[in-house]
């Protein structure tokens, strides 16, 4: 479990650096500069003349262990990713397109292979985040080249390589091209490094909101408190729209002024956080350390300004009397909900959450609308007559088999039913939010019904939309003994009284997840 | 940090001890009988079997040496060599058949520091007088790798255990399969299918493959990695390309083809020849010795072409998947192998199994079995 492996290399419980532990400058200038020479004023060849994520050197440092027999203790090589990280990392906005393959959103859909000279190059094997979250002078981009060449002749001889002159076209001119749109120095980098805050700063009390996909909304406070190298204690204190507790502790270590990167112990399961915070803004996701593909999407201000970080539900239907819950920070007044929102009876209200009862008049304008708690503003609420459509979302996603004694997991497939209305124009669609549904899966084409997949490949719980794949290894009842994998169309069915709508998506459940590196 | 890691790599070991254990049958010695029909085939964990073809029984199992992989064997013109490319695609071995001896070694590296390894891309010469190979070279430095360019290296036979290459040209990049002809001259296949002279590596397009000029056809893909050695002296590569439906070239209204590529080696005569509709994939295919208008193709399934109207014949479901066939030299018998441990048997005419191989040992991955007569 490389990547999940990777990102607990990266914290460590109430770790702190013994008086007697070598500094990462110590560590470069005794260990690394065996192979690396030293290019004065703390430089060193290869090392300098690149910048990544906290991740992204966790990989490349693992990978000097491991292929060059590179000897490090775990607590030597975190002091080399944070000093790494820290001093050639990326800025904010240079990862902003691509922190989905740090957030391990795995059915990411990348819009990098769109480019002509790096989909078919680099991201027919890689995620495209890999490649981008990188920034290298062209020398160091040349050098990747033959580095790849040089581990995996095979390379050469792959599909969508065998043809073409790979070499000559990689030496040529995507390595040009990787220089120019992901250098070595750049603007933004510098820019960052200027004014990118001190981690003391961080410690707040932040409010959050989420989506746990199969579990529903999620919301309360996680307070931050400063300890020192960067690092946090964290209490964190939230429920779930049905009531159930969502709380817990843990660590955390920034890198970089923004790469926040932390452990919590939600009722015994430990769950990563991989956020970037910028602007008093903290955005990512939060998932389990051994599932990575079960968490939330995790949004959350310092608990400084007035904000309306969410409602919950985020969507009202006409002619309904319906409870919200608002949350955020300084929230003190009457909810501002819009044109034919009444608030009937406030529940419950503090400064971070506000319970409500409203009734929606059966003529208020449907769409998305913004809304308010006094000065608290950020957020919007759908108002809806009636649902016209359902998008499973995502739309297209992989589970894998796993378990039956094999080293790996498996990886189950989550979905939610995106609800889209029609505005008060009759044509523009516009988002309604995440709703209930009822879950099922068909055979995606005939090949999948011949080979009966829907019997094989796992189930489908009818009421979460959490999918659990089948078990690994050949099964001697499927046709030549085939592994336990298929190809489905998942189904979201929302009944209105009646008036069933239905959504598609596609799920392939695949093979066994053999490669897990921190960074897809 | 390695726990996964470790009980994977701790399960693979009592795997592999499981596996070895049946393979060490002492039977190492016995010599091949004369006129008799063999097959060599390989597996894991470092196995080199001779099968009877006579009785389908494994007649004796060599050990092979180092690193398994990929195995792939060729055997020597007088049928008394087994060449074996494995240690990680990065050497060369001579297997005495009779004794299981190891009488030849070729480390494809050639300096210090260099990483050089061939993608199956090993031949003997027919008078078996030299093998040839070609090495795709990597310089590890200190900090960093430079790519070499490929070489096609030459070395004598009976140079024992330490080879070196007699001589070395550069090679295409992109290089596999390559077989020496009668005449003398290297065929190998890269970018394009050339004809080479190992005298003075020069070099000559043989059969066009990606700069094929086919008319009303898109560039062919080809991944063969089965250095057959044909009763009938064919070197067969199989392609797959689109066929346009009109002068626009469509692709997407373009049919997808099986074909294949073939160098006679005795006469030198070269042909390009659609089989089949791609309906499913093949990985090898090859003409019985006894009727070659008739292409058999395997992978998922086994299946049977007339090549003149390119209509299937017959077909047979599989219980797995085989990576590759071979026929012996009556034609009356086909050898399904590649993928688990079990050479499956089948009848030419029918394509039905009529009995399998189990070898003792593990994975056969890519192996190419080779049917010869002592």
């Amino acid at each position: 479990m490389g990547g999940l492996l990777g990102l607990s290399l990266l914290l460590q419980h109430g770790t702190t650096l013994a008086a007697e532990s070598a500094s990462a400058e110590e560590l470069l200038a005794t260990r690394c500069v065996a192979c690396h020479q030293a290019e004065g004023n703390d430089k060193y060849s290869r090392i300098s003349h690149q910048r990544k994520t906290p991740e992204g050197w966790l990989m490349t440092i693992a990978r000097m262990q491991t292929a060059h027999d590179v000897p490090l203790t775990d607590e030597e090589r975190r002091t080399l990713v944070k000093y790494l990280a820290d001093k050639q990392g990326m800025a904010p906005s240079e990862t902003a397109d691509y922190r989905y393959a740090l957030e391990r959103r795995l059915n990411q859909q990348e819009t990098l292979m769109e480019d002509p000279q790096l989909g078919e190059m680099c991201v027919r094997c890689h995620s495209g985040g890999r490649i981008a979250m990188q920034g290298r002078t062209e020398q160091e981009w040349h050098h990747l080249v033959n580095f790849h060449l040089g581990h995996w002749p095979a390379l050469e001889y792959q599909a969508l390589s065998r043809d073409r002159d790979w070499l000559n076209i990689a030496l040529n001119e995507t390595v040009p091209h990787l220089a120019k749109r992901f250098p070595l120095e750049s603007e933004a980098w510098f820019k960052w490094m200027e004014q990118r805050p001190s981690a003391e700063s961080l410690a707040s009390r932040w409010v959050f909101r989420g989506h746990y996909t199969g579990k529903g909304e999620v919301a309360g406070s996680m307070t931050a408190k400063y300890v020192g190298d960067d690092r946090f204690e964290l209490e964190l204190d939230g429920r779930y729209a049905n009531g159930e507790l969502f709380t817990g502790s843990g660590t955390a270590l920034l890198h970089n002024g923004h790469e926040w990167r932390a452990n919590v112990d939600i009722d015994g399961t430990i769950l990563r956080q991989v956020f970037s915070v910028v602007d008093n803004e903290m955005n990512g996701r939060m998932f389990e350390r051994e599932h990575d593909e079960r968490g939330l999407d995790f949004h959350a201000v310092a608990e400084a300004a007035p904000t309306l970080l969410a409602v919950q539900p985020g969507y009202v239907k006409v002619g309904q009397e319906q409870e919200l819950t608002l949350i955020g920070s300084g929230l003190n007044g009457t909810p501002q909900l819009g044109e034919g929102i009444e608030v009937l009876k406030v529940l419950d209200s503090s400064a971070n959450r506000m319970q409500v009862q409203v009734r929606v008049a059966a003529d208020a304008p449907v769409g998305v609308r913004e809304v308010a708690v006094g000065q608290a503003n950020g957020t919007t609420l759908a108002v809806y007559r009636q649902i016209s459509e359902v998008r499973v979302v995502p739309d297209y996603a992989v589970a894998r088999i796993g378990g039956n004694g094999s080293p790996t997991e498996k990886v189950e497939g989550r979905f939610d039913a995106e609800a889209w209305g029609i505005g008060e124009d009759g044509k523009t669609p516009y988002r309604i939010g995440f709703v209930p549904a009822t879950w099922s899966v068909e055979p995606f084409d005939d090949e999948a019904d011949r080979l009966e997949d829907v019997k094989f490949a796992g189930v489908m719980d009818r009421e979460t939309g959490v999918f659990i794949p089948g078990d690994a290894g050949p099964n001697p009842e499927r046709p030549m003994m085939a592994n336990n994998v298929g190809n489905l169309k998942v189904l979201a069915t929302v009944d209105q009284g009646g008036q069933v709508v239905t959504g598609e998506g596609q799920m392939i459940v695949g093979v066994q997840r053999w490669v897990i590196p921190p960074i897809p | 940090m390695f726990k996964k890691n470790n009980k994977m790599l701790a399960a693979g070991a009592v795997m592999a001890a499981v596996m070895t254990a049946p393979a060490m049958a002492d039977n190492a010695g016995r010599a091949l009988q004369s006129g008799q029909e063999y097959m060599v085939v390989t597996n894991y964990p470092n196995n080199l079997h001779v099968i009877d073809v006579a009785t389908d029984q494994v007649y004796k199992s060599c050990d092979l040496p180092d690193q398994f992989g990929p195995g792939t064997a060729i055997v020597s013109p007088d049928k008394s060599r087994a060449y074996v490319l494995s240690n990680r695609y990065s050497t060369i071995y001579g297997i005495e058949l009779d004794s299981c001896d190891m009488s030849f070694r070729a480390v494809l590296a050639q300096a210090p520091g260099e990483l050089a390894r061939s993608m199956y891309s090993f031949a003997v010469s027919a008078d078996g007088k030299e093998l040839y190979s070609v090495a795709n070279p990597s310089q590890k430095n200190l900090d960093h790798y430079v790519v070499g360019d490929p070489r096609l290296q030459v070395y004598s036979t009976d140079a024992g255990l330490d080879a070196k290459p007699i001589r070395m040209f550069p090679a295409p990049r992109q290089s596999y399969l390559m077989q020496a002809a009668d005449d003398g001259s290297l065929y190998l296949a890269a970018d394009n299918i050339y004809r080479i002279d190992v005298q003075t590596g020069e070099r000559e397009v043989a059969i066009g493959v990606r700069d094929w000029q086919r008319k009303g056809y898109g560039q062919p893909d080809v991944l063969y990695l089965w250095p057959k050695q044909q009763v009938s002296r064919d070197f067969t590569i199989l392609y797959a390309a689109p066929k346009f439906t009109d002068d626009t070239e469509d692709m997407e209204t373009a049919e997808f083809m099986f074909g294949f590529y073939n160098i006679n080696l005795e006469t030198g005569e070269t042909e390009t020849q659609d089989f089949a509709p791609i309906t499913e994939v093949y990985f090898t295919g090859a003409r019985s010795p006894k009727d070659p208008s008739a292409m058999y193709a395997v992978l998922n399934r086994l299946t049977k072409y007339d090549i003149a109207t390119q209509k299937l014949v017959a077909f047979q479901e599989l219980d797995h998947t085989y990576y590759v066939l071979a026929f012996n030299h009556a034609g009356d018998k086909l050898y399904l192998a590649g993928t688990f441990n079990d050479i499956g048997i089948h009848d030419p005419e029918t394509l039905k199994k009529v009995g399998s191989i189990t070898l003792p040992g593990g994975d056969m991955s890519t192996t190419t079995p080779q049917v010869f007569i002592r």
